[in-house]
Order: structure tokens, then sequence, then C-alpha cells
């Protein structure tokens, strides 16, 4: 028995995905996973000044639109002569960067991921009724909470970049606004009353305490007991036990991370690395591209981007996907925030993982996790702002030389490889997470990250492979990114 | 209840995170409000796959009434104006945006993409992305000049970069109320009473302007407009008046130029955004209407009698003049 299953669009994700995968005997034998849409920001880029990378490529994304300037922002330092930075200007574009990502984690959580809960087919398990009361989407009480709470942390990004998304305010030297001490107080408290928010409805204990769970057996007994719990994180861990999220859709099981958010002393908050069984230094010229399955035409299948060539072919004989194939060391990745927290040596998500590996369950906590932190290291951030002092130093760009911007947006490591030649840019090529995560297959037949999770589960009613959606939603796709 | 349907092209999605900003009334309390039923929308509904193509057949086929249709992203015509390059429910994107438009009884581009092509159609236009019935400043599109919606509207506009959550709910509300009148209609078939102020209006960098006292860096208080790039004097829009996220900011107010994102010609083909260019020391781009002799005499005059007070602040990170005015 065998049946193609094909889901287009698919909704509650970034941008146009395409679905399908062949079901055999109640098992996905097959899947494939497609970008459907193209715009060609890296045809558009090629002669434009080097500044102006700055207006577009945040526009390649509206979610992660300060991931793309601080990749954009970075690749613009590395063709700078001698780059010095201000302290200042890069602790704010710390913050933004922060705000922007933990604040998509979050929403991500209630408005695109956690709507699946209610599917029907979950309707007999014992937590549906107190899911369905506080997670259901745009209505449940923690959902209209979060709804309303995301919109009043964002003013961080009102305060400091002026509009959202899409602000310009993020420069290689720093940041355009000179945030004053009325600023610096108002982002604070934004801060803390988002907060508090977040330990009353996420966590419903102070994030201090949770904090200091470090292991899946004090995650357990923190949020194990029965009735109603406390937080909707231990409400979900109890619902996806009896669901069975914490074993589904595993993932390649290798990781790489970019590494963002510099410190005074230029050393990341979480760093850059590669992890496959143990962690290793990751090196750029390792990343490559295939274009094998996807829609586009270069004399070699694979490439590095600062070399890659490729020019768009929509009628491409056996391509499926807009998005290229990135490999590292020719291998399949998975990125996001389970990367990084792996890589930054994470006890309860490398607990976790080293338990069930990277799951559905594991996804999605390493993100909630991630914001968590993020936000008690923002505090930090924000009171080590100087008023008194500048935000921005003017570094000047070489007229020809390439360069790298690399730096981790919610969904995982993005990169922008820009060359320039008399001022001009010849050469602009962008990675994103999810063209990581949802890539297509290489010359070799591998699947992509995300097809690989789909391959082998078991689904239990072909007319509500509700477990594809579970799967999907827990890579947090965007399309928009990949499909650039 | 007005069926209200939402279909993404080309584009980032960046006028759905905007709209989720929405404050005054929020979303959910302004659809409420409206009496508006979101038949589908690509980031909030639960229907995915063949579900979506139900639902837009039963549209096009007139089984349900469409009365609000919506497209945020622009619109793909290649290759060669077959539109294949975008496939949306196993048919081109395109041949579904013109069913759907046919009936309507009022169309909406939402942002500067479904406006007139954007950032999404910029040279080379790779994808041939096109406005639904602009492309930059020419009319058509690929709905053609003609076109009109079963009310008898051409495609109404809400552009910029993204759209400001307010421009979309308050139009939509002028819709369905039936208050939205022809007339009120600007020349890009935008809602005048958002588009005909300028960024530049209530911008706190205004009296910089006026006595020509202007930055000469990021991150300094003064005018942004005669070195820095800012389009602000250009760009029509409330941005200034009305302000973003919570009424927090503004491009101006967070220090970077306006790059008048909710005109026709965003982007503009070479051109650096951060630097003005001029000749002779004059602007080559200047203020909306302001003839060129009269912008160099009075700049001329206001650089004369600059206070001491905009000097030194232009070029200052924050009010750094301690002197006294008279009066005090």
């Amino acid at each position: 028995m065998s049946k193609i299953i094909s889901i287009s669009p698919f909704n509650r994700v970034e941008g146009d995905l395409k679905i399908k995968v062949k079901i055999e005997d109640g098992r996905v034998a097959d899947a494939r996973a497609s970008g459907t849409m193209f715009r060609g920001f890296e045809q558009i880029l090629k002669g434009h000044f080097p500044e102006d990378a700055i207006i577009y490529t945040p526009r390649i994304c509206g979610i992660c639109s300060i991931s793309h300037s601080i990749a954009s922002s970075n690749a613009l330092a590395a063709i700078s002569e001698a780059f010095v930075p201000s302290k200042n200007g890069q602790l704010a574009k710390n913050i933004s960067h922060a705000t922007e990502n933990a604040m998509s984690h979050i929403t991500q959580f209630y408005v695109y991921f956690a709507p699946d809960l209610l599917n029907h087919k979950h309707a007999h398990l014992k937590y549906y009724p107190f899911v369905e009361k506080r997670l259901a989407q745009l209505k449940g009480e923690s959902a209209k909470i979060v709804i309303t709470e995301r919109k009043r942390f964002l003013e961080i990004l009102g305060l400091i970049g002026g509009k959202w998304p899409h602000t310009l305010a993020i420069q290689p030297g720093g940041i355009t606004k000179s945030l004053g001490s009325s600023d610096i107080f108002r982002i604070h408290g934004i801060l803390k009353q988002f907060s508090s928010v977040v330990e009353s409805v996420l966590l419903g204990m102070p994030a201090e305490d949770y904090l200091k769970i470090r292991s899946v057996s004090d995650f357990d007994s923190a949020f194990s007991g029965d009735g109603n719990p406390a937080s909707d994180l231990g409400l979900f861990y109890r619902f996806a036990d009896e669901a069975g999220l914490i074993t589904m859709g595993k993932g390649p099981g290798r990781f790489i991370s970019g590494g963002c958010y510099p410190e005074a002393d230029g050393t990341p908050y979480i760093p850059s690395g590669y992890l496959n069984g143990k962690a290793s230094n990751i090196s750029m010229e390792k990343i490559t591209e295939s274009i094998h399955y996807s829609f586009f035409d270069a004399p070699k299948s694979s490439s590095n981007p600062a070399f890659d060539t490729s020019l768009p072919k929509w009628d491409k004989p056996n391509a499926y996907s807009w998005a290229k194939a990135p490999r590292y060391n020719g291998e399949v990745v998975e990125v996001g925030a389970i990367a990084r927290q792996l890589i930054s040596g994470d006890p309860l998500i490398a607990d976790f993982f080293s338990m069930y590996g990277s799951t559905v369950f594991t996804r999605v906590l390493a993100r909630l996790h991630e914001a968590v932190k993020l936000l008690q290291k923002m505090s930090g951030w924000i009171e080590q702002l100087d008023a008194n002092e500048s935000y921005f130093v003017r570094n000047t760009l070489k007229e020809r030389t390439s360069g790298i911007g690399i730096t981790e947006a919610a969904r995982g490591i993005l990169g922008h490889w820009i060359s320039v030649d008399d001022g001009r840019i010849t050469n602009y090529q962008v990675i994103t997470p999810t063209g990581w995560n949802a890539s297509p297959r290489d010359e070799n037949e591998t699947p992509g990250a995300l097809e690989q999770a789909l391959i082998n589960t078991t689904i239990e009613d072909e007319g509500n492979p509700v477990e594809i959606d579970h799967i999907i939603r827990s890579y947090d796709p965007c399309l928009v990114c990949t499909v650039h | 209840m007005k069926n209200l349907l939402c279909l993404h092209g080309l584009g980032c999605g960046g006028d759905t995170i905007s709209l989720l900003n929405a404050e005054e009334p929020d979303l959910l309390t302004a659809l409420e409000m409206l009496d508006i039923n979101v038949a589908w929308h690509p980031s909030l509904s639960l229907e995915k796959g063949d579900d979506v193509k139900q639902i837009c057949a039963d549209f096009a086929s007139g089984k349900r009434s469409l009365d609000l249709f919506i497209v945020e992203g622009a619109v793909p015509t290649g290759p060669d104006g077959s539109g294949r390059i975008y496939e949306f429910l196993d048919r081109p994107f395109l041949e579904w945006v013109r069913e759907l438009a046919a009936v309507a009884e009022y169309t909406i581009a939402v942002g500067t993409c479904a406006s007139s092509g954007g950032i999404s159609a910029a040279s080379p236009n790779p994808a041939g992305a096109s406005g639904l019935q602009f492309m930059q400043d020419k009319t058509g599109g690929i709905l053609g000049e003609s076109y009109r919606s079963k009310s008898g509207f051409p495609v109404i506009n809400i552009p910029g970069c993204p759209s400001h959550p307010d421009w979309i709910l308050e139009s939509l509300y002028l819709i369905t109320q039936g208050k939205l009148l022809p007339e009120q209609l600007d020349y890009a078939n935008r809602p005048a009473h958002f588009f005909n102020n300028l960024a530049h209006h209530a911008c706190p960098r205004n009296e910089f302007y006026e006595f020509k006292a202007s930055a000469e860096e990021f991150g300094q208080m003064g005018c942004l407009f005669e070195h820095l790039g800012c389009r602000g004097t250009q760009c029509e829009s409330d941005c200034n008046i009305r302000l973003w996220l919570g009424r927090t900011g503004s491009c101006t107010r967070a220090g970077f130029p306006c790059t008048s994102c909710t005109s026709q010609n965003f982007p503009l083909p070479d051109i650096n955004y951060f630097k003005t260019v001029t000749i002779a020391g004059i602007p080559k781009t200047l203020p909306k209407d302001v003839p060129k002799a009269w912008y160099i005499g009075m700049a001329g005059l206001a650089k004369m009698a600059t206070p001491e007070r905009l000097k030194t602040n232009a070029v200052s990170a924050h009010n750094k003049y301690r002197g006294k005015g008279e009066g005090q």
C-alpha cells in the first residue's frame, strides 16, 4: 500500500512551502520539501553600492529582518579597512538582535506550532482540554496574552530601530541612534515587563529558578504532577509525552552554529562550531551549496558561495525546489536554537538530546529555553550601555575585495558572502537557516534535514497526517528567507 | 460578515508581521469590530493544501462572495508573461490573482511590492514581478489600467515597506463602513489621508532642517537631508506623525534616512541611499514642490542665521548646548 500526500501551500510557516510525502504501510517512505517562490536577490544586488545591501537584504525576510541587517553589516565590516566597532553600538545591536530572536521563538510556539496540538487526532488525550483552554490559536488564554505582550516587547525595536521589520539602524560601525538615558530606562522597563509575562505564562516560576533546571530528571520533577499545570511549558511537556512528540521527527544529529552576540572583548555569547558527536571549530571553506535538484543552472553542481555563479532556470528537469542544498563538509546538518544550545554546552538541552536526539519536542524546548536565557542576558547588555558615549564609528569600505558576514537568525546560521569591485557589488550570496534545514537533495541523493526527519515517521491516520505538521513546524521553517 | 482572503505573492511577509503589531485597536479586536471573517490567511489560518484550493475555488466560482481580496507581495509574470515561475495550488499564482480580482468586491494591495513591484521587482527583475495595477509609476500592472473591482474601485494601494498596521486596518474600516469615496484616493490609488503628508512632518529634526543645521554622521541630532540621504521631505507618508511600534519610533527618529519606501519607484536604481547626491553643494533631489531657486535662496539665508545652539547640537549625540536664551 502506498500513497502520495502533497501539501501546498503549507500554512503557518513563513513563506511558501510544498511538502510531498510517500506513505508506505503507515510509514513515511520518502519526503520532498520544496520552496516554491523566487525573487532573485542575488541577481538584484549586483551592481549596487555595497552600503545598500543593508537596504535590500533585510527585505529578504519580514520575520528575521534584523538578523539579515546583522549579517549584512558583518559582511560590510569584513570588507572595511581595519574595522573598528563601537562598543555601545555592538551592545545595542545585540539587544535588538536578541529581541527579534526571543520574540520569534515565543511567537512561533503560540501562533504557528501550538495550534496543531488541537488536531482532532489528539482529542482523547488527558491534557487536551487544558491545551484547548490555553493554547487555542489566537483564542486561548495564554495565546491572547502573548499576542498582546509580544507587541509591547517589540517597542524595544521601536526605540532602537524606529520601526520593525526593516529598520536601517543597524550599520557596520554600530547603530544610527544615540540612545539617551530615557531610551535606556524604557528599554530596560519593557524587558522587565515582558520577562514577567514569560515567567507567569510560559514558565510558571521565576526565570532564575527555571534556569537552575539542568537535567531531564530535574525538568521532569519540576513539571510533573496531575491536573492543570502551572505553566504552558509544563503543559506542553506532558502533552508532548502523551502524544509521542518527545521521540518524533529525528534529525540528522549533526549541527552547526555561526555564533552571534559579540561581547565587549569580541567573544560571541553564542559560540560558533560544528557538532558531530564532539564539537569542533567551523570553517567557512567547508560550506558548499548543491543545485542538483534546485531550479538553478551552473557549470558545477556544487560550489562554495564565494564562487557561486548559478542563475535561475525555472524549467530545469528533475529540479523540485527554489532552495539550494547547503552542506557542511559534504554533510547534511541541522541548524537553529537546538544547534546553538548544544554547541554552547547548555546542560539541559544536552541532556534531552543525549536521551532522545533532535526531535519535535527537543527542538521546540531548545527555542523556548533559549528565549528565557536571552531575556536574562539582555538585561546585562542594557546595563552596560553608556548614554554619554557614541554608538557609531565610521569605517571605510575597501574598493575591491570580498568578505563574509555570519550570524545566527532565530532559525539558525545566516551567511552573507559579498564581493566588490570598483566600489560596487559584483557577487552577493546568501545562505539562510531554513536553506540548511529544508534543503532538497544534493547530487549524492542525500535528503535535507527536514526530509530526513520526516522519513520513517509512523503516520497513524493517512487521512489526517498531523505528524507531518508537528515535524515541519518543529523546524520553524522560513521559506521567504530560503528562496530569496 | 465580510469575507477576507489574503494571498502572499513575492515578498517577505513583512506586512503581515507589521499587521500583528497593530494596536488601538489590535488586530483581533479590529476584525471583530469590522465584522470581518478571515476566510484564509497564509500565516494565521488552520487550513492547508487542498482545503485552501477549495476556499479559493469557491470564491472564484462565485459560490461565496469575496468582499475583501488582499494581496501582499508582487505578482511574478515570468517566464514570458506566463507566471509559471510561481505555482500556487497547481496553477500560476498570476492566474489566481486575476481570477479572484475579477470577482472581488474590493481588491487591496498591501505593501509596496503588491502596490507597485517594490523590492521584489527591482532591476533586473529576475522573476518578472509586478504590482497589481502599477509597475513602479506606470499604470497597468498585472490587472491592467482599466481594472475595477465589483465596487467600481481600482486596486486600493496601501504601500510601505512594511505598511503601517494603522494604514491597513483603517483602510479596511473605511471600506467596510462604505466610507471610502473614489475621490479620497490619490494619484497612486492610495487612501490620501495617510499619504498626503510627508514623512518630514513632525520629524523632531525639523528645527535643524529649517536652519540647515545638518548631521554629518550617524548618531548626531541634526537634519539628515543635506548629507545623509534623507528623503523624508519627498516621502508621502505620515510616519513621524503616526509613529511605529507602540508609537515609539520612526526612521528619522532612529537616526537613519527615510528611503521613501511608500513611493511607487522604491527602490530607486543606482543610488547610495545613505549619502545625499549634491551638485555644487545643492542636493540633487529637493523637497517636494520646492522650486530650486527658492531652495537655494532660503537655504543660504537659513545658514547665515543658524543659532549656535543648533550648530552645536546638530553634530552632537544629545543636546549639548548649555547657553541661556533671551527671555529666560
